[in-house]
């Protein structure tokens, strides 16, 4: 454990306050530490292989350094985590996996790894396309592949070691997804923020560590008692990844409560389905390719559109709030839609363009207090 | 009857059309006229006397053929339209007589013509963000207002994407589908990093051949397979000429410059696999040899080679043709006029699908880093650059990010000099013709004076 002591909520939120520190102290202790991009890179390999797999999500402050290298029109989730790369704070990693999504990713990919020569880079060349027997097919060619590459690194990769780290994942998924279902069915029993948290510091500690203190978390909470109700407006957050928590602590200090989302940093990481039996190698194709998709990619038949608002609906949300990250290209081709066919379903929606690497912006508090007085106004 | 009313509807359509066409290109010969002015270009400044390319009329004919058969289409139910990307298996809709429409092009006419600024609103007012490609928004505002400089694409009756352009293509298509509510075929090229990965070849192999038996479906017609050789063999031999062309840029002075292959592209991107693009071709390598036979520079007294990197400036490409032709500078070759005519190192023609599979994946655009500082490396050696002019466009991401350490490595490594033009393919509203020209007679200044320093 090096997360420090207090309940697993104050851990949880401690880790929060210094997104790396865990893993430097990890990679102190003398375990190999692998950062990612994006939650398809396929994180039970490497813990298969011994790596303490963390997220790489950017950090807070300017980008000097990216911007000698990469264009302004590139988004915030990619210029401020390759100018901490390009300061030497990423160092701790041994070694850095990026799973093809958006063409800025795709782009970065290249860029770090001829700007960090020293530093691994391993590039999952995943589909863009997540459905048909093609897509699946050549995913299991590049998965058998990036297991060749890892176990050059980190020695044999079992496959046993493998469905074991499969099996500790879907142990922790399930737990997030309970921890869900309660904020959506007890809404005051746990609040937005302190569920982004929970979330967020799951990627960035060991998963045997966040597990230990996430299930007696999860069991208690599911056993407490509903507080009174608090009749606040319910709110669906919608976007990219959002890891500056302080949008949803600034939308809940607005007066409403926020119960569920679909974010790249939230729900949409954890909604792989469960691995089916036989080859692991094949069962991770089929998980990460039938999770609920990015929109980077193309899956035949998916309506974004009609998918928020069935989800808006199940968790009884009054509001959506979208949280883009700027220059998020595969969310703004589908925002117009989405956002239409919320309207059309009745629930208003609220654009914010969030810059990843910059504090809240006043003008979000007060945008968020009128979407807020707005929702009040339309339930009275 | 029906047979006499179907010929006059199809006659009528035919007129409604030519006039439209007619007008867009009135329009825009006006305009030219009004930029030119504006720009000083009739007086003959600094001796710079362009003698214009002749093959250039015979391309309005074949490009304004095209539209019309494509409006005549549009009113024929049995004759089947298709949306696709630039980089699209397009042999596949030519061997199954399915009618190619490319919003790309559209978009560069609607960029060229200046009515981009004016689409882009109308799509940002409907909720598109004004950072996202702008071609894809002025497509999004001219479907919307039906506004456009040829009357408008056919509607399709399907759409066919291939993302080894992009991963925009992709949002662009899936909007497409929702505003059309028809079939979309996508085609995942991925993209490599280092050589082309024998599974990725594969991959989309097995694509096309889905492609090959939907389109077929589609049509109610499977494709000959005989037809499909022939259209891929054309397209091969259109492929050919057009990187023959291209290379006859190499000689000094340059018989056109890369300005001109920005216009010239339009056939191969659109009809390769037809006989007319092969036809359309040898003319202007004809006329290429020619301008060489006769020593006509498409840049009077070129002193200085440049090589351009990433889209046109479409709104912009007589400007910059002035202000380089002002140094004696011609652009002579780029990496975007080539990007239509990749081979993959990988042939075998007892496979021709691998083949064209290996070639849909070959693009510039579609490796890393590496690959391209190779590409630009060997143009610079073939056609003698002394530098290179890089647009760093807004609107692709994909194209963009990794120019600033290509013009890294062009420096450092082999000691060629980047101008980085921050711009946009057709949305005008962030250029200033004072800002670029100042930092264009910065760039040449340097470039000269190191050329200088460098023969002394």
């Amino acid at each position: 454990m090096v997360s420090g002591n207090g309940t697993p909520l104050e851990v949880f939120t401690s880790v929060c306050d210094d997104f790396y520190a865990t893993a430097r102290a990890v990679a102190a202790s003398g375990r190999k530490v692998a950062g990612y991009f994006c939650s398809y890179a396929p994180q039970e390999l490497l813990h298969a292989a011994g790596y303490f797999p963390v997220r790489a999500l950017g950090r807070p402050g300017g980008t000097p350094r990216a911007d000698q290298l990469l264009q302004a029109y590139a988004c915030s989730l990619a210029r401020s985590s390759f100018d901490a790369a390009l300061s030497g704070e990423f160092d701790f990693m041994d070694l850095v996996v990026f799973s093809h999504t958006c063409d800025t990713m795709q782009n970065l990919a290249d860029l770090w790894r001829s700007s960090r020569p020293n530093q691994r880079v391993i590039i999952v060349s995943a589909p863009s396309v997540t459905a048909g027997a093609a897509a699946h097919a050549y995913y299991r060619k590049v998965l058998g592949d990036v297991r060749e590459q890892i176990e050059a690194l980190s020695g044999p990769i079992s496959d046993d070691a493998i469905r074991a780290s499969i099996e500790l994942y879907a142990r922790h998924r399930d737990l997030i997804q309970r921890l869900y279902t309660l904020r959506r069915e007890h809404s005051e029993r746990l609040s937005g923020q302190d569920l982004l948290a929970v979330v967020t510091s799951s990627v960035m500690m060991p998963k045997e560590d966040h597990l230990a203190l996430l299930e007696p978390f999860v069991v208690e909470l599911e056993a407490a008692a509903d507080p009174a109700p608090k009749r606040l407006p319910r709110v669906f957050v919608a976007g990219s990844v959002c890891q500056n928590m302080g949008f949803i602590t600034a939308l809940e200090e607005a007066g409403c409560m926020v119960v569920d989302d679909d974010l790249c940093m939230g729900s949409r990481s954890f909604s792989l389905p469960d691995a089916p039996a036989g080859d692991p190698v094949d069962a991770l194709v089929e998980m990460y390719l039938g999770r609920r998709p990015c929109p980077a990619f193309h899956t035949a038949g998916f309506d974004p559109g009609a998918f928020l608002v069935e989800r808006a609906r199940a968790a009884r949300a009054a509001g959506v709030v979208f949280l883009l990250t700027k220059f998020c290209d595969p969310w703004f081709f589908d925002y117009p839609h989405v956002n239409k066919t919320l309207e059309a379903a009745g629930i208003p929606g609220l654009l914010v363009e969030v810059e990843q690497n910059l504090p809240v912006p006043e003008q979000f508090r007060t945008r968020a207090e009128a979407f807020v007085e707005m929702l009040k106004a339309k339930a009275d | 009857m029906a047979n006499r009313i179907g010929i006059k509807v199809q006659n009528k359509v035919k007129e409604v059309v030519f006039m439209s066409l007619l007008r867009g290109t009135l329009a825009k010969r006006k305009l030219d006229q009004k930029i030119a002015k504006l720009a000083g270009g009739k007086k003959k400044s600094n001796g710079v006397k362009r003698i214009p390319i002749k093959t250039a009329d015979k391309m309005k004919l074949l490009m304004g053929r095209y539209y019309i058969k494509a409006k005549i289409a549009e009113k024929d139910p049995d004759q089947k339209i298709a949306w696709i990307t630039s980089g699209g298996p397009v042999e596949i809709l030519h061997a199954a007589g399915v009618t190619p429409i490319y919003p790309e092009n559209h978009a560069a006419m609607i960029g060229t013509t200046r009515m981009a600024d004016s689409l882009c609103s109308v799509a940002e007012d409907q909720g598109y963000s004004r950072d996202l490609c702008s071609y894809a928004r002025s497509d999004f505002g001219s479907i919307l207002s039906k506004k456009s400089p040829i009357g408008g694409s056919p509607r399709p009756d399907f759409l066919v994407c291939c993302n080894n352009i992009c991963g925009t293509v992709t949002k662009w298509y899936q909007e497409l589908q929702r505003i059309f509510d028809v079939p979309l075929i996508m085609i995942d090229a991925p993209y490599q990093y280092g050589d082309d990965r024998p599974e990725a070849i594969d991959y989309v192999k097995a694509q096309l051949q889905e492609m090959m038996d939907k389109v077929g479906q589609i049509t109610g017609k499977p494709i000959q397979w005989s037809r499909f050789e022939e259209t891929v063999y054309r397209s091969k031999e259109a492929l050919q000429l057009w990187r023959n062309v291209q290379d006859m840029l190499a000689h000094r002075p340059a018989p056109m410059n890369s300005f001109d292959t920005f216009i010239h592209l339009a056939p191969i991107v659109t009809l390769r696999g037809t006989p007319e693009c092969i036809e359309y071709y040898k003319t202007l390598q004809a006329e290429m040899q020619g301008r060489i036979r006769n020593g006509i520079a498409s840049v009077e007294g070129e002193k200085y080679r440049l090589g351009w990197d990433n889209l046109a400036i479409w709104y912009k490409i007589q400007f910059l043709a002035k202000k380089f032709g002002e140094y004696k500078a011609a652009l002579v070759v780029s990496t975007y006029a080539k990007s239509f005519c990749y081979e993959a190192p990988y042939q075998d023609e007892k496979d021709i699908l691998r083949t064209m599979a290996a070639n849909y994946i070959a693009g510039y655009i579609n490796h890393g880093l590496d690959y391209r500082e190779r590409e630009l490396l060997e143009m610079a050696e073939k056609f003698h650059l002394d530098g290179f002019v890089m647009h760093s466009n807004r609107s692709c991401r994909a194209y963009s990010f990794g120019q600033y350490e290509l013009a890294r490595r062009m420096e450092e490594k082999y000691g060629l000099p980047t101008i980085m033009i921050e711009a946009d393919q057709s949305d005008t509203r962030s250029w200033s013709d004072e800002q670029i020209g100042t930092r264009i007679d910065a760039f040449m200044e340097s470039l000269i004076a190191r050329k200088n320093a460098a023969a002394k």
